[in-house]
C-alpha cells in the first residue's frame, strides 16, 4: 500500500513539475506597430540588387539617417548601375572612390518628401534633391515598352516601393548631377557662337557663370538662338547683330537694345519646357517685359500671338535640344529669332458681354437672355468672370434685347447684370480684361443707370490689379447734363452714338498698367444693394488720347464726331 | 439485486444509444435569420428571384457608400469607358484616383480599377447556372423552357461582364464555377484575352438558343436580356475580334426582326431615350426607378460634380452652325449630352433639355445597347470589309435623325481610313458619355497590329494636361498601358495573379 502511495506521489509530483516547466515559457508579444522595414533595411533585404549602393551609403554615413523615421524619396540605383558609375569615375571599388564625390552622388538621389510617380510631370519634380539641384522626369518608349525616364539618364525598373520612412524608386543607372554652369554649357557648342559673344559683351555671361549660394537667386532659364536661326533672319555674324540692335554702341549699358535683346532671352527661375507651357506668359530679365508661351500640336511656341487682330508668328523651342540642366539653371534652343516688341499704349474699348461662354451659344448670343448660375462658392461657370456667391446673387444674367429700354442703346444691345450689395447680394465682381499694352490709361465704366426702386443705391470701388481707382462706380447714378467738355471736366462722358441720358460713362481714375497682358478688374461693393446693375462696356484710353470719341452705336459702328 | 442492476444498466445504455443517434442534429446550428442553400433552390419562383438578383447586383451600391470601397457598376463602366478619353474633364471636386485616370497616371492602388463588383455579378450568374438545373427535379411546374430562359440570362450577363473585363484589363481570371462554400476559395490565375473571348462567344451562343424574344411586356424587355440583346453583345464581341462577317450577320438578325427603330429626333427625343428609358430604340439597359436610384446625380449634378464635359466638345465635336438663321442644331449637343453654358454632363442629370433633375429623380437608365449602336457597329464592320459606301448609308441615317451639322466637311466615302475616322467621330457624338468612347478608340486603334495608334495619341493630346502630355504619349506607345493594372488588393490576396508588365 505504501509503495502504491509513493508511486502515485512520485508520478504526481513529476507531472506537476513537467507541467510547471512547460507553462514557464515566456509569451512573445510584438511591440512594434509594423514590421515594414526602413530604407536601409530594404537595401539590406534586397542586397543582391543594392549591396553596392548600401556600401556607398555606409561609407558616406547616410545609412543611419535613412534607417530612422521620416518621409524621404530615394532613387536607388541597382548594382549594375553603380558598377558602371564607378567605371566612369575611374574608381576600382566603392572604397577607392573620392568620398566627396560619393556624398554628392547620394544627395542627388534623395528628396526630403515622398514623391510617387503620380506626381511626375514632363518637367522637374516639385522639389529639389538634397544636393540642391532638380531632377527631371519623363517617359521613354524603347522597343514598345514604356518606362519612366529619370533625368534622361536612368529608367525606373520598379516604382513606388513603399517603405516605412518613404518611397523608393529602383533605377538602373546612377543619376549624374550637372557640373557645369549655363555659360560653360552654351559656350561649348560652336553653333551658338554669336549668342555667346552677345552674352559676353553684355555682361550676362558672368551672371550665368556664377552659382549663387542663395537658392532663391541661383536659377535662370536661357533661351538660346542658334547661328542658323539668326542667319534665317538675316543676321550672319555678331557684328551684324550688334549693328542691328546696339544703338548706343555700348552693349553693357542696360538701356542698350542689344543688352535688352539678351535680357529678353533669360527667364528668372528654373523653367523646364513643362513649366513654360503651363503658364501663358513669363517675365524675363528685361524689366516688365514678358514672353508668351503656348503649346500647339506638341510644339512649344514663344510669342505666338494675335494682337489687335493681327497674327504674329512665334518661335518654336526645339524639344529635343531643350531642357538641358546646368548647375545654375536650364537652357533651351529656339528655332528662330525673336526680340521684344515695343508697343505704344492703345485704347481698348471692351464690350464686357462678348465673353467666350456666351459667344459659344449662338442661339442666345445676340438673340436672347441667358443666365449663368453659380451653384456654390467654388463653382466657376465662366472662365474670365467671377463674382461673390451669395444667396441673392447666384446668377449673372446676359441680357439682350434690341428694343427693351435697358439695352436699346447698349453696344450690341446687350449688357451683363449682377445683383450687388451685401448682406444678401454679391460684395465683389471680377473681370479679366483683354490684353492691354503697358502704359497709363484712363478707365471709363460704361453702364445703363437703373435704380431697382426709387431710393436704391449701389456704390462700388473699382480695383485694377489690386490698385483702387480714384473714383467710385455707382450703378444708380445718372449722368449729369451739360456739354461734352463740361461733362469730361467732372469725369463723365456720353459713350453711346444715340443721345440717351440713361447710358452713362464714368471716369473712375487713371491706372498704370505695368505689364502688357490681361489685367484683373474688380468691383467691390461699398454701400447699397440692388439687383439691376447693368454693365455694358469698359474703356481703357491712353491718358494723352481723345477720351470722348469714338462713340458706339448699338450695331457696333463707331461715331467719330 | 443483480437483475435490478442489469436492467438499470440496459436502460441507461438504451438511453445513451438514443441520444447518440440524434446527437448530430443537435450539434448542427442553422442561422436563425436566413435561408441556407440547401433550403433554397426548390421552386421556380426562387430561380426567378435569383435571376432578378443578377440584375439587381449590377445596379449596385449594396456594400458601402464609401466610393473608395464600392461604386455601382454603371459608375465603374462610366469611368472605365470615359475617364481616359477626351470627352470629360475632372473638376475641383474630383478625387485623386479620378484625376490620375485622366492624366494616364494609373497606379495599382487606384480604387477605380477594382474589379471586385464585376466578379460579384459573375458569381451570381455562376450560381444560377450551377444550381438552377437542380430545381427541375424539385418543382414539377418548372419547365425546361423556363430553365433555359433563366440560364440564357445568366450566361449572357456573365459574358457581358467578362467582355467588360477583357476590354479593360485584357487578361483576367476566368471563373466559370460558382463560389458557394468556403471550400471553393481557391486562387485563380489570369487567362489570356483570347481564352476569355472564346468563352464569351460560347456562352452567348448557348444563351441565344434558350433566350426569349420577349418577356411579354415591352418595358421589361428593355431591362432584361432578350435574344436581340444577345445578338447585340455578340455583334460587339465579333467587332472587337475583327470578325466582320459574323458581326454583320448578328446586326442583320436585329435589323430584320423589325422590333427596333430609331426614335425620331423631335422634341420628345431626349425624354424617350434618357428619361423614360424603354423606347423602341433601346435593346438592353439597366432601368433605375424611385426605389433604386443611380449614382449619377452626385457625379454630375452642377453643384458638387466630379466630372464635367470637356470644353472643346461644342466647337470641335458637335459643331456650331454660324451660317443659318435660325442656326441648325445637332440635337445631341447642347441640352442633351451636355449643357454648353457650364459644361455639365447633361444626359444623366437633365429632366428635359433645360431643367435639372432633383436628387430623388436620379433614375436615368444606363443603356448597354440601343439600335443606333447596332447600325454604327454594322457600319464599322462593313467599312472594314471595304464596303464603305454601304457604311456611309448607315451613318447617314443616324446623322439625319440627329440633325448633324456638316461643319467639318463630309469624308471621302470611298476611303476606308477616312470613313474609319468619320464613324469614330459619329460614335463620339451619338454615344457621348455612355461609356463607349475609350473602347471605340482602342478597338479601332488596335486593328491590324495597331495600324492606327495615332487615334489614341491624338485623343491624349486633347485630354491630357500639357505638362504631362509628353509622358502620356510615350506611355501610350507601350501597348500594355492601354489596359488597367490589377488592383493592389487583388494582387495581395491572390498570389497567382501577375501584374500587367507596364505597371512595374
Amino acid at each position: 500500500m505504501t509503495r502504491l502511495k509513493t508511486l502515485i506521489a512520485v508520478v504526481g509530483l513529476g507531472s506537476l513539475v513537467t507541467l510547471y516547466l512547460q507553462g514557464c515559457k515566456k509569451e512573445q508579444f510584438t511591440i512594434e506597430t509594423t514590421d515594414d522595414v526602413n530604407m536601409t533595411g530594404y537595401f539590406i533585404k534586397n542586397s543582391d540588387s543594392f549591396s553596392l549602393f548600401k556600401q556607398i551609403l555606409d561609407r558616406t554615413e547616410t545609412s543611419a539617417f535613412l534607417n530612422a523615421y521620416g518621409a524621404y524619396t530615394c532613387f536607388a540605383p541597382t548594382n549594375s548601375g553603380v558598377t558602371k558609375y564607378l567605371q566612369d569615375i575611374g574608381a576600382s571599388s566603392v572604397d577607392a572612390a573620392n568620398l566627396d564625390t560619393l556624398k554628392e552622388m547620394v544627395k542627388f538621389h534623395l528628396l526630403s518628401d515622398t514623391i510617387t510617380t503620380g506626381a511626375f510631370t514632363d518637367g522637374k519634380l516639385p522639389l529639389p534633391t538634397m544636393l540642391g539641384q532638380y531632377i527631371i522626369t519623363g517617359v521613354e518608349n524603347k522597343g514598345g515598352i514604356s518606362s519612366y525616364y529619370i533625368n534622361r539618364q536612368a529608367i525606373i525598373t520598379k516604382s513606388n516601393v513603399k517603405v516605412a520612412n518613404g518611397i523608393i524608386h529602383e533605377i538602373d543607372n546612377v543619376l549624374r548631377a550637372a557640373k557645369t554652369t549655363l555659360s560653360a554649357q552654351i559656350e561649348a557648342n560652336p553653333d551658338f557662337s554669336i549668342f555667346v559673344q552677345a552674352l559676353k559683351e553684355t555682361g550676362y555671361y558672368t551672371k550665368l557663370n556664377t552659382v549663387d549660394p542663395d537658392p532663391a537667386k541661383r536659377w535662370n532659364s536661357v533661351i538660346v538662338e542658334t547661328n542658323k536661326s539668326l542667319a534665317d533672319s538675316g543676321i550672319t555674324s555678331y557684328t551684324a547683330l550688334k549693328a542691328k540692335y546696339s544703338q548706343t554702341g555700348n552693349p553693357a549699358d542696360p538701356k542698350d537694345s542689344l543688352n535688352m535683346y539678351v535680357a529678353y532671352h533669360i527667364l528668372p527661375d528654373l523653367k523646364y519646357l513643362a513649366d513654360i507651357i503651363i503658364a501663358s506668359s513669363h517675365l524675363t530679365l528685361l524689366p516688365q517685359e514678358v514672353v508668351s508661351a503656348k503649346q500647339e500640336n506638341q510644339r512649344v511656341l514663344i510669342n505666338d500671338d494675335v494682337f489687335n487682330g493681327v497674327y504674329e508668328k512665334g518661335v518654336e523651342l526645339i524639344r529635343t535640344e531643350s531642357d538641358n540642366s546646368a548647375i545654375n539653371g536650364v537652357w533651351h534652343t529656339a528655332l528662330g529669332h525673336f526680340m521684344v516688341k515695343f508697343r505704344k499704349p492703345q485704347a481698348v474699348y471692351w464690350d464686357v458681354s462678348a465673353f467666350s461662354e456666351i459667344m459659344k451659344l449662338p442661339s442666345f448670343y445676340k438673340r436672347g437672355n441667358y443666365s449663368f448660375v453659380k451653384a456654390n462658392d467654388l463653382d466657376r461657370p465662366l472662365k474670365d468672370i467671377d463674382w461673390h456667391y451669395n444667396s441673392a446673387s447666384t446668377t449673372m444674367t446676359y441680357s439682350y434685347s434690341s428694343t427693351g429700354s435697358i439695352t436699346v442703346n447698349a453696344l450690341n444691345w446687350d449688357v451683363n447684370i449682377l445683383p450687388i450689395g451685401p448682406p444678401l447680394r454679391a460684395s465683389w465682381w471680377e473681370y479679366k480684361t483683354p490684353v492691354i499694352v503697358k502704359g497709363r490709361y484712363k478707365v471709363w465704366i460704361c453702364y445703363r443707370t437703373q435704380r431697382q426702386s426709387s431710393s436704391s443705391v449701389c456704390r462700388t470701388n473699382v480695383k485694377i490689379n489690386g490698385v483702387q481707382m480714384q473714383r467710385e462706380a455707382v450703378f444708380t447714378e445718372f449722368m449729369p447734363s451739360g456739354t461734352d467738355a463740361e461733362r469730361e471736366a467732372i469725369g463723365w462722358k456720353r459713350y453711346t452714338g444715340v443721345v440717351n441720358n440713361n447710358f452713362a460713362s464714368r471716369l473712375v481714375g487713371t491706372v498704370d498698367i505695368a505689364t502688357t497682358g490681361r489685367q484683373v478688374l474688380r468691383f467691390e461693393a461699398i454701400t447699397g444693394t440692388q439687383n439691376t446693375n447693368n454693365l455694358d462696356m469698359i474703356h481703357f484710353i491712353p491718358v494723352d488720347a481723345n477720351q470722348i470719341l469714338p462713340r458706339f452705336n448699338a450695331d457696333g459702328t463707331l461715331v467719330w464726331q | 439485486m443483480n437483475a435490478m442492476r442489469n436492467i438499470t444498466i440496459y436502460i441507461v445504455l438504451l438511453a445513451l444509444a438514443g441520444t447518440i443517434a440524434s446527437c448530430s442534429k443537435w450539434l448542427e446550428l442553422k442561422p436563425q435569420d436566413g435561408i441556407i442553400r440547401e433550403e433554397f433552390w426548390k421552386t421556380k419562383e426562387q430561380v426567378e428571384a435569383a435571376v432578378t438578383g443578377i440584375y439587381a447586383s449590377m445596379m449596385g451600391g449594396t456594400v458601402s457608400t464609401n466610393l473608395a470601397v464600392e461604386r455601382a457598376l454603371p459608375e465603374y463602366f462610366f469611368l472605365w469607358g470615359e475617364g481616359r478619353t477626351d470627352m470629360v474633364s475632372p473638376t475641383a471636386r474630383s478625387s485623386t484616383s479620378e484625376i490620375d485616370l485622366t492624366t494616364m497616371n494609373i497606379l495599382p492602388a487606384n480604387d477605380i480599377v477594382n474589379w471586385r463588383f464585376v466578379y460579384q455579378t459573375i458569381n451570381y450568374c455562376n450560381t444560377v447556372i450551377e444550381l438552377a438545373p437542380g430545381v427541375l427535379k424539385s418543382d414539377a411546374t418548372f419547365t425546361q423552357q423556363a430553365l433555359d430562359r433563366a440560364l440564357s440570362q445568366a450566361y449572357a450577363i456573365r459574358a457581358l461582364m467578362y467582355f467588360y473585363l477583357v476590354r479593360s484589363f485584357r487578361d483576367a481570371p476566368l471563373k466559370l464555377d460558382a463560389t458557394v462554400s468556403d471550400q471553393n476559395l481557391k486562387p485563380v490565375p489570369k487567362s489570356s484575352a483570347d481564352t476569355i473571348l472564346n468563352q464569351i462567344v460560347t456562352d452567348l451562343k448557348k444563351a441565344e438558343a434558350g433566350a426569349p424574344t420577349t418577356f411579354g411586356n415591352t418595358t421589361i424587355d428593355k431591362g432584361r436580356v432578350t435574344k436581340y440583346a444577345i445578338n447585340a453583345i455578340l455583334a460587339d464581341v465579333y467587332l472587337w475580334r475583327d470578325q466582320y462577317a459574323e458581326c454583320v450577320a448578328e446586326c442583320d438578325k436585329i435589323m430584320q426582326s423589325f422590333q427596333f427603330g430609331l426614335v425620331a429626333g423631335d422634341a420628345s427625343w431626349f425624354e424617350k431615350l434618357y428619361v423614360t428609358g424603354a423606347s423602341s430604340e433601346h435593346i438592353f439597359s439597366l432601368q433605375f426607378d424611385a426605389q433604386k436610384l443611380n449614382s449619377f446625380y452626385f457625379m454630375h449634378a452642377t453643384a458638387n460634380r466630379r466630372w464635367s464635359a470637356a470644353p472643346h466638345l461644342m466647337d470641335d465635336v458637335f459643331g456650331m452652325d454660324i451660317l443659318n438663321v435660325p442656326p441648325k442644331v445637332d440635337i445631341r449637343g447642347d441640352g442633351a449630352s451636355l449643357r454648353a453654358g457650364d459644361f455639365t454632363i447633361w444626359k444623366y442629370v437633365g429632366a428635359n433639355s433645360s431643367a435639372l433633375r432633383s436628387a430623388e429623380q436620379s433614375t436615368a437608365p444606363w443603356t448597354f445597347y440601343r439600335y443606333a449602336d447596332v447600325l454604327l457597329i454594322k457600319a464599322e464592320a462593313l467599312n472594314e470589309q471595304n464596303r464603305s459606301l454601304d457604311a456611309w448609308e448607315l451613318v447617314k441615317t443616324i446623322r439625319n435623325r440627329a440633325g448633324a451639322i456638316d461643319f467639318k466637311g463630309l469624308p471621302d466615302s470611298t476611303s476606308r481610313t477616312s470613313m474609319q475616322d468619320f464613324i469614330l467621330e459619329e460614335r463620339q457624338r451619338e454615344f457621348a458619355f455612355e461609356g463607349k468612347r475609350w473602347y471605340d478608340v482602342l478597338r479601332m486603334a488596335k486593328r491590324n497590329n495597331y495600324e492606327r495608334l495615332d487615334l489614341l495619341l491624338n485623343m491624349a493630346t486633347i485630354s491630357v494636361p500639357p505638362d504631362k502630355q509628353q509622358s502620356a504619349l510615350a506611355k501610350l506607345k507601350d501597348k500594355n498601358s492601354h489596359y488597367f493594372p490589377i488592383y493592389l488588393y487583388e494582387l495581395q490576396t491572390n498570389n497567382l495573379l501577375e501584374q500587367n508588365p507596364f505597371y512595374k
